[in-house]
């Protein structure tokens, strides 16, 4: 069963819709989204409310449902 | 008998307002080793931090040298310094020393992969003001061993993050990592023929943020050594300076993390 979620970029404040699968998982979820952005190669995790998302969980272990509202924000690197 | 007291004679105290916050244990802030890992923008501040709140035993690790460009957000470092080209480590540590001579801080050059392992159990404390991913999994991986509380943090333009590990407890840095970070990291590491080519990338930086994170590292090392470990960030502190959004996001333990199962073994 898909699902349809917004992504919102965190830079700018622009959402994209995305349509997943269960078996999709956050690394594939963030990939898309930062490749729909044409950002840059850097690191960059996916948030869903107060919780960060694990790379490896797909959709459904993630419990990514039907109109939720995630967002990708650029991981810090710098010192 | 009480010793008599004398007019002024507080302000004479150097320590005397961070006395009167109470829950701050100085004894044990002047008697903890803090190893400062990384003397950029983000060490140069954490290590101001650390001696005006009463550390006096400061370890400091950088392999790089001051440049120029380093000059608009790093309090310690001059002109003269990025034309000496000298040590980052080298002139925080002296620097640091002249903001209250007890103070011991010594300035290591090295790698942080190169260090010896000895510096991590010594230390009570560790705080991460890295600037890349390879380096915060060395750190972390450390810390996680020898189970020493790691305050880790980063900046990008005018956002940042700080995480605070705290072995055998809880998820640790390697746990936030997805696939884009491993990229990262390979993009730095290039291997081409027989030669590894190494990418610095140049992030945007500005002293404010940095500023704001360094705060909170500090702030954190201050609560940990001062059995407040309880109110401490339990996972990972996201800023934004932009919309001064402050958001605490919880980081799952992730099950396949070898790190945990490294530490655990060593439980009795």
């Amino acid at each position: 069963m898909s699902v349809r979620v917004k992504v919102r970029n965190a830079e700018t404040g622009s959402t994209v819709d995305m349509e997943l699968e269960e078996e999709n998982t956050v690394q594939e979820i963030i990939e898309g989204a930062a490749g729909y952005w044409e950002k840059d190669a850097g690191a960059y995790v996916l948030r869903k409310g107060k919780k960060l998302l694990r790379g490896q969980q797909t959709v459904l272990d993630a419990g990514i449902g039907n109109s939720d509202d995630l967002e990708l924000i650029p991981d810090p690197e710098g010192g | 008998m009480n010793r008599p007291i004398r007019p002024g004679e507080s302000d004479e105290d150097r320590m005397e307002r961070s006395r009167r916050v109470g829950w701050i244990e100085l004894d044990r802030l002047r008697e903890s080793r803090a190893l400062v890992i990384g003397a950029g923008a983000l060490g140069n501040e954490v290590v101001k931090n650390l001696v005006l709140s009463g550390f006096e035993d400061i370890v400091i690790v950088d392999m790089d040298r001051v440049v120029h460009s380093n000059l608009n957000r790093c309090l310690f470092f001059r002109k003269e310094d990025a034309e000496c080209r000298s040590f980052k480590a080298e002139v925080l540590a002296d620097r640091a020393k002249s903001m209250n001579p007890a103070c011991k801080v010594r300035g290591i050059v090295a790698k942080v992969q190169d260090l010896d392992e000895g510096l991590f159990r010594q230390s009570d404390i560790a705080l991460g003001c890295l600037d890349n991913i390879a380096a915060r999994l060395h750190v972390n991986a450390h810390c996680c061993h020898h189970r020493r509380p790691l305050v880790d943090g980063g900046t990008l333009s005018t956002s940042g993050k700080v995480q605070v590990v705290m072995p055998p407890h809880g998820p640790c840095l390697q746990c936030s990592m997805n696939r884009t970070h491993y990229r990262a990291l390979e993009r730095r590491y290039s291997c081409t023929g027989s030669d590894t080519v190494f990418f610095e990338p140049r992030l945007a930086a500005e002293i404010t943020t940095t500023s704001v994170i360094a705060a909170i590292q500090v702030r954190e090392a201050i609560k940990i050594l001062s059995g407040k470990g309880d109110s401490c960030l339990h996972h990972l502190l996201h800023y934004n300076g932009l919309t001064n959004q402050v958001l605490e996001l919880e980081v799952p333990l992730d099950p396949e993390c070898p790190l945990h199962g490294a530490s655990r073994s060593g439980e009795g």
